[in-house]
């Protein structure tokens, strides 16, 4: 099916199917929803690769247009939306309104169809608002309910401030065409579109200082749903970045030792913040899945970083780093959401030794973080190297601390997980109850690590792709041809680090196959300095684990949090002076208020 | 193709022999420090085959797993290294990233065996090690920054180039404040004292070393004389002018390399936070100064 239309209409129609289909049993509704994502995706795969899918419009209304950079994202989050259905039989119904679930899921992927092929601001802004609605309803199936609250109000913010912008754009432009308008913009119309954007992407991205909702929303929604939220959704996020970035023409002054506009510095310094709070925050973090989100945080900084230097390789580099995260991020949420299905805690002090049960998780998990640090032969390291060059090229020394500390705080806190939760002792309580996670499970999740590796080993189809989507936004392509890669000071070849590191291990393997067979022993039996230490608990080293490092900032981490909870606290005060006028016992006096108010407005256009 | 991994296989070997020999010619000196005699120039050799001929205990397969893992990415990483200027495995593909990540690779492979044997003693190493290396990094790659930007190239060789070319200074003399950074941060990469924190033997006992025995050991014996021959040659190559023949690369690391040990000898070790402090105070100072001055002012000596 190559009408986008028809695909979205499909969606909403399977959502509505998947709903009854629930209320019969779920796990034949978790299969069909695994069944119509994979629909969807195939038939952009299959069609938008090609550049032939068909943006007319005949029943629903708006107007779509199919653009690279639409289909990129939109291929993306279908990706990650068909992997996390693959988790649905096995966790829907457990949740409080189960019937929903699959509903309200496909119909946020409509969502997201809708918003990346849409050619002009009302089209998307439904769209939008259609994931952000129903993601709302998503999250609270989870374990808090406070949590979709702060989802919402960031989100709402975001794009009632996006929302903002457009009516203005379309005073200035005549249109709310995306690509025209915002390239018509000029003076202080576009000092204020950059900057409610600017908001929108934040927000969405969960980027300083927009960033409290993110571990919040990801670290309580319901297991199936965080991947999405970190994989797909935050990258909405990203979309609106770029639309502010690149597309509205650039108004401020030039600093000249940087050959950078000033709003776009500020915006590279905003993200390289967050890249530095995210990267402290996942340190010291307890929740495995808290402990992403903030990653995801950091990584959302390094996005905001990547398009905020205007040029090819920063923004290939941008792109790259879209899809590779989104990839590595799903993994690592799906490992995690695995195990948190088998022992029940996400906790990352109260587990240990899973690797012995859950091997292939394990291995999941091992691949997805060697692609978020961005270590070679995974897909991370291929975005980060082009940061890194675009951002030397600039010569932006204060964000170069922040990126290059980002990207050695993620050896630290990735490991955590691997280290206390898949590692150390096995403890008791889990040695005879725990089991490797269901074969339907495991399969999204081996994908996932092969794609992972693909991207890492062979990104030249990849960045052929993203050439075109710069040959769009008005940019330069990217040389790569056969193996390699040029950056702006040297040429990478990850076909070959993947052989020669393959070479290596080999050569490793030799040497230790050669030698005599060791020993197997316990893993209680180890060296305790002549204490006789009698359980695996005690043996475990898992609470605190970089103690020495968070006891030096951990004092000053919650000062951004803080100033939320206090406006939030001011917000609901004025809300209660609003309530004490409006819904007081006195009717007449209500009838009174909104008779004047109605007056007050219609002032000038009736009376 | 073929060829050039066998030569890749080769520097790896070579950088092997290499340290592992210059390591005991500086036991003998440090032994002269200290008044002794010091054991014989190969007994770093004696010691890591006797290791490798031991029996010795597994703690599962990731145990194993990962020191394969480790020794691999070390092996691949010291391929890319080029000797000289002129003599390379992979030519062109010696990217300075590749180094600093891909020794990565190794080091993850380290902290997951030791963290899998299950004693609390190497999940302490491990995080120690990852925070120092958190520490002494990122001034490290500013003062890397600034070399790329002013070679403008970020493979070692034309780094090397850029500093035998006429006219050009070695880096540690062009960029005098970062040489100071980069000398700090080598020690910290080395483990040397001040900053030998994560091994620190009579505290955690060895730190992630604490479970290995026999050929596991061995091979993390192998793995750490090949990641100090990197980490040594990285510094010879970016800012000692790297060299134009290999006599003139041995002389040069063989100095850097003793002198650092000297350096460590006379020192005590400093505890981890204290690590990171030092290396967020003055040498993250010193090289944002050496970056804003060589890039924005073109303040190069």
């Amino acid at each position: 099916m190559n009408n986008i239309e028809l695909l979205i209409l499909l969606l909403a129609g399977s959502a509505i199917v998947s709903y009854f289909l629930s209320k019969l049993n779920n796990f034949v509704s978790g299969v069909y929803t695994i069944f119509a994502t994979m629909f969807v995706f195939g038939s952009l795969a299959l069609y938008g690769l090609n550049g032939n899918l068909d943006p007319t419009i005949s029943i629903i209304g708006g107007s779509f247009q199919v653009t690279y950079m639409g289909t990129f994202f939109a291929l993306v989050v279908s990706f990650v939306y068909l992997m996390v259905a693959f988790f649905h039989p096995y966790f829907t119904d457990k949740y409080e309104y189960k019937d929903s679930y699959n509903f309200l899921f496909l119909l946020s992927l409509a969502g997201v169809l809708g918003t990346f092929y849409a050619s002009n601001f009302l089209t998307m802004f439904f769209f939008f608002e259609l994931i952000v609605w129903t993601s709302m309803f998503l999250i609270p199936l989870g374990k808090s309910k406070k949590a979709a609250v702060t989802y919402y109000g960031f989100s709402v913010a975001g794009s009632f401030a996006m929302l903002l912008g457009i009516l203005i754009m379309r005073a200035e432009a005549g249109s709310f065409g995306i690509a025209a308008g915002l390239a018509s913009l000029s003076g202080t119309n576009a000092v204020i579109v950059f900057i409610t954007f600017l908001l929108a992407g934040i927000a969405k991205l969960g980027s300083f200082p927009l960033h409290i909702w993110l571990p919040e929303a990801h670290g309580n929604a319901p297991h199936p749903f965080s991947p999405v939220l970190s994989g797909a959704l935050v990258k909405l996020g990203a979309f609106v970045a770029v639309l502010a970035l690149i597309r509205i023409p650039t108004f401020s002054v030039e600093i000249d030792a940087i050959a950078l506009p000033l709003a776009q510095y500020i915006v590279a310094i905003l993200g390289s913040l967050s890249i530095v709070f995210g990267t402290l925050m996942a340190i010291k973090e307890d929740d495995a899945k808290k402990l992403i989100a903030y990653s995801s945080m950091s990584h959302g900084g390094y996005i905001l970083v990547a398009f905020s230097l205007m040029n090819s390789i920063a923004l290939t580099g941008g792109f790259y780093h879209i899809l590779a995260h989104a990839i590595a991020s799903a993994a690592a949420f799906m490992a995690i959401g695995a195990v948190a299905r088998q022992t029940g805690t996400v906790k990352i002090s109260d587990l240990g030794g899973m690797i012995h049960k859950m091997p292939l998780t394990y291995i999941v998990y091992l691949v997805a973080i060697i692609s978020i640090a961005g270590i070679p032969p995974m897909g991370g390291f291929i975005s980060k190297w082009l940061i890194f060059q675009a951002v030397i090229n600039k010569g932006m020394i204060l964000v170069g601390v922040a990126v290059f500390f980002g990207s050695i705080g993620s050896f630290l806190y990735v490991f955590r997980p691997l280290a206390a939760l898949f590692l150390g002792q096995e403890l008791s309580r889990y040695k005879n109850t725990v089991k490797e996670a269901p074969i339907l499970m495991l399969i999204p999740m081996i994908i996932l690590t092969l794609a992972n590796i693909y991207t890492g080993v062979m990104p030249n189809g990849i960045i052929q792709y993203i050439n075109q989507i710069l040959g769009e936004l008005g940019y330069a392509p990217v040389v790569s041809n056969g193996w390699e890669l040029y950056g702006n000071y040297g040429v990478l070849n990850p076909g070959l680090i993947a052989i020669v590191f393959g070479v290596g291990v080999v050569v490793a393997f030799i040497i230790f196959i050669l030698l005599k067979k060791s020993r197997p022993v316990g893993l209680m039996d180890t060296y305790t300095a002549a204490n006789f230490v009698h359980n695996e608990q005690l043996l475990h080293y898992a609470t605190d684990f970089y103690a020495p490092l968070e006891r030096l900032y951990e004092k000053k981490s919650h000062m951004l949090q803080k100033f939320f909870e206090n406006l939030a606290y001011k917000v609901k005060e004025i809300g209660k002076v609003a309530k004490t006028f409006f819904m007081n016992k006195y009717l007449e006096l209500t009838i009174l208020f909104i008779t004047l108010i109605t007056l007050f407005l219609l002032w000038g256009e009736i009376l | 193709m073929i060829l050039d991994i066998l030569m890749g296989l080769g520097v790896a070997l070579f950088g092997f022999v290499l340290q592992t020999s210059v390591a005991g010619i500086n036991r003998r000196v440090v032994a002269r420090l200290q008044k002794r005699v010091g054991p014989r120039w190969y007994q770093e050799f004696l010691d890591i085959f006797k290791l490798l001929s031991k029996r010795s205990i597994s703690h599962g397969w990731i145990f194993d797993f990962g020191v394969i893992m480790a020794l691999g990415g070390i092996i691949a990483t010291a391929m890319f290294m080029p000797l000289t200027s002129t003599f390379s495995a992979f030519g062109q593909y010696d990217n300075f990233f590749i180094f600093v990540y891909l020794l990565a690779v190794g080091m993850l492979g380290i902290a997951m065996s030791a963290s899998g044997s299950g004693n609390p003693w190497a999940s302490i190493g491990v995080m120690r090690a990852l925070t120092t290396m958190l520490a002494y990094e990122v001034p490290f790659m500013i003062i890397v920054l600034t070399i790329i930007k002013v070679a403008d190239s970020s493979s070692i060789t034309g780094i090397q180039l850029w500093q035998q070319a006429a006219g050009n200074n070695w880096f540690l003399i062009a960029l005098p404040l970062g040489g100071i950074v980069g000398v700090l941060s080598l020690m910290g990469m080395l483990g040397k004292k001040p900053f030998e924190t994560y091994i620190a033997p009579a505290e955690i006992a060895s730190g992630p070393m604490v479970e290995y025995g026999g050929k596991q050991l061995g091979m993390l014996f192998i793995l750490h004389e090949i990641s100090v021959f990197i980490e040594v040659s990285l510094f010879v190559h970016l800012f000692l002018g790297g060299a134009t023949n290999i006599f003139i690369f041995l002389l040069k690391y063989i100095v850097v390399y003793t002198i650092v040990n000297l350096i460590s000898n006379v020192n005590g070790r400093l505890k981890i936070d204290q690590v990171v402090l030092f290396f967020y105070k003055w040498p993250l100072i010193l090289a944002i100064v050496q970056a804003v001055l060589a890039i924005y002012f073109g303040v190069v000596i």
